[in-house]
């Protein structure tokens, strides 16, 4: 009882999440949870399990132990399915992932007209105002063979947004991107979150979280090390860990 | 001695031979095909016990000889009451054969799609047999087109079994003249060059379409 009165007013709250590949522990009980419209940055070294917290919380990796509610529900209860789940959570991976076969316009309606059974006329005519959104009205019928990195990833965006989900989580969105790429994808983000997104960007972009991120929460090996405003993490930060972590990136 | 008159002179009844080899290759690649799919797909997502018995079937087809299949579906069926007529025997024991062989060519190419395909679709929404319909079997078609290609010729060749009960294929046929000409010799060859008419052309087919997907 007790948990449902702290859960609402919070569109998400992850408790004790722990996620193991075989013997190898990942994620070892992280608990954080996210006010509407909060925008979280997630950082940490590579290994720290920043990437598989983001995909245990839509269940692309199904976590270990621990519990997930999501806008009140408790995932996996019964009460409220993965895929449901899926449907008001848009991921947006490294590698992209967009769909080789459809044209740009074909990906960002696959989602509504399969998954939500929406006519494909309708779809289609919303799919165009989000390419014409993310700046890529003009490439709507280009397949992505032919699109360079950020156009896939704005595209990406795009799709995910398609679905009308209440949480995005970007998983290090521009770590594949060509440097001087990486501001498409950025300004679409900013935009996104400036219209009042929820959403938990995994990235090493500091001028990304210092402008947008409401939180910053630091991982390493599994577990969160801390957490606070961009302010704090970034110009007072408590642990040593973080502290070194920051300068490595800094440097970089 | 080779001859080629012996040839000509009987082009027609060769010819025949070659029709009703090229027929049953088809209608065996058919059957072959659309089994192969839903074999493959059983052995990659019908669980632990279907996997099992698909595999299991696999296996078994593989690890034996065609001509094996075709006399067990020819002669042994019978015993249990099975009575096939030539043509349907050789199809329906050709197309067993082939399945097994195309269900391996669709699972390489399923998993030869990357995860992340899979992985986004998900993140959508969509059930397995969703992204499986709209992501992942449309990715695939490009890919499963050469190996399949190439079981098609193999097929061609492997049609020739059939002379083992009797059917009048173009092997068949060849040896037939053999025997009314006492000039083995020609008539085989001339089945080697139908044969390689039959086959050349797929196998050039299945070569261009696999540096087109490269």
């Amino acid at each position: 009882m007790a948990d449902d009165m702290m859960a609402q007013g919070k569109l998400l709250v992850v408790d004790d999440l722990h996620k193991s590949f075989g013997s190898l522990e990942v994620i070892k009980g992280v608990s954080f949870d996210m006010d509407f419209k909060e925008r979280l940055v997630l950082m940490g070294p590579s290994g720290s399990g920043k990437s598989t917290l983001v995909r245990c919380i839509n269940w692309i990796e199904p976590p270990s132990a621990g519990r997930v509610t999501f806008d009140g529900k408790l995932v996996e209860s019964g009460k409220y399915d993965i895929r449901r789940l899926r449907e008001d959570i848009g991921m947006v991976f490294q590698q992209f992932n967009v769909f080789p076969h459809l044209t740009a316009l074909q990906n960002v309606a696959l989602g509504p007209v399969v998954v939500k059974k929406t006519a494909r006329k309708e779809a289609e005519a919303e799919a165009m105002e989000l390419l014409t959104k993310v700046g890529l009205s003009h490439r709507a019928d280009h397949k992505p063979a032919q699109m360079s990195g950020g156009e896939q990833q704005r595209v990406a965006i795009a799709r995910a947004l398609a679905m009308h989900p209440k949480l995005m989580l970007f998983d290090e969105p521009t770590s594949s991107i060509d440097v001087e790429l990486i501001h498409e994808v950025l300004d679409v983000m900013v935009r996104l979150a400036d219209e009042g997104m929820t959403m938990i960007v995994v990235t090493h972009e500091m001028g990304f979280a210092k402008e947008v991120a409401d939180r910053v929460i630091f991982m390493d090996q599994g577990l969160i090390i801390e957490s606070g405003s961009p302010a704090e993490i970034f110009e007072h930060p408590q642990q040593e860990r973080t502290l070194s972590f920051l300068s490595k990136v800094l440097l970089a | 001695m080779f001859k080629w008159s012996i040839i000509f002179e009987n082009l027609p009844f060769l010819l025949a031979g070659a029709w009703t080899t090229l027929s049953l290759t088809v209608v065996s690649m058919i059957f072959a095909t659309v089994a192969g799919l839903l074999v493959g797909l059983l052995n990659m997502f019908g669980g632990r016990v279907v996997g099992a018995i698909t595999r299991f079937y696999i296996e078994v087809v593989r690890g034996t000889p065609a001509l094996l299949l075709v006399l067990l579906v020819y002669y042994a069926l019978p015993i249990i009451g099975v009575n096939l007529p030539q043509f349907p025997a050789a199809a329906v024991s050709l197309a067993v054969c082939y399945a097994a062989y195309i269900a391996e060519v669709f699972r390489a190419a399923v998993e030869s799609i990357p995860k992340g395909q899979s992985e986004a679709a998900f993140s959508l929404g969509m059930n397995r047999a969703q992204a499986l319909r709209h992501v992942i079997l449309p990715q695939t078609f490009r890919r499963v087109l050469p190996p399949l290609a190439n079981e098609f010729a193999a097929l061609i060749k492997d049609t020739s079994l059939v002379a083992f009960i009797s059917m009048e294929d173009l092997l068949f046929k060849a040896k037939i003249i053999g025997a009314r000409t006492y000039n083995i010799m020609s008539p085989l060859i001339g089945a080697a060059l139908i044969y390689l008419i039959m086959t050349t052309p797929v196998m050039q087919w299945s070569r261009s379409l696999e540096k087109k997907v490269e």
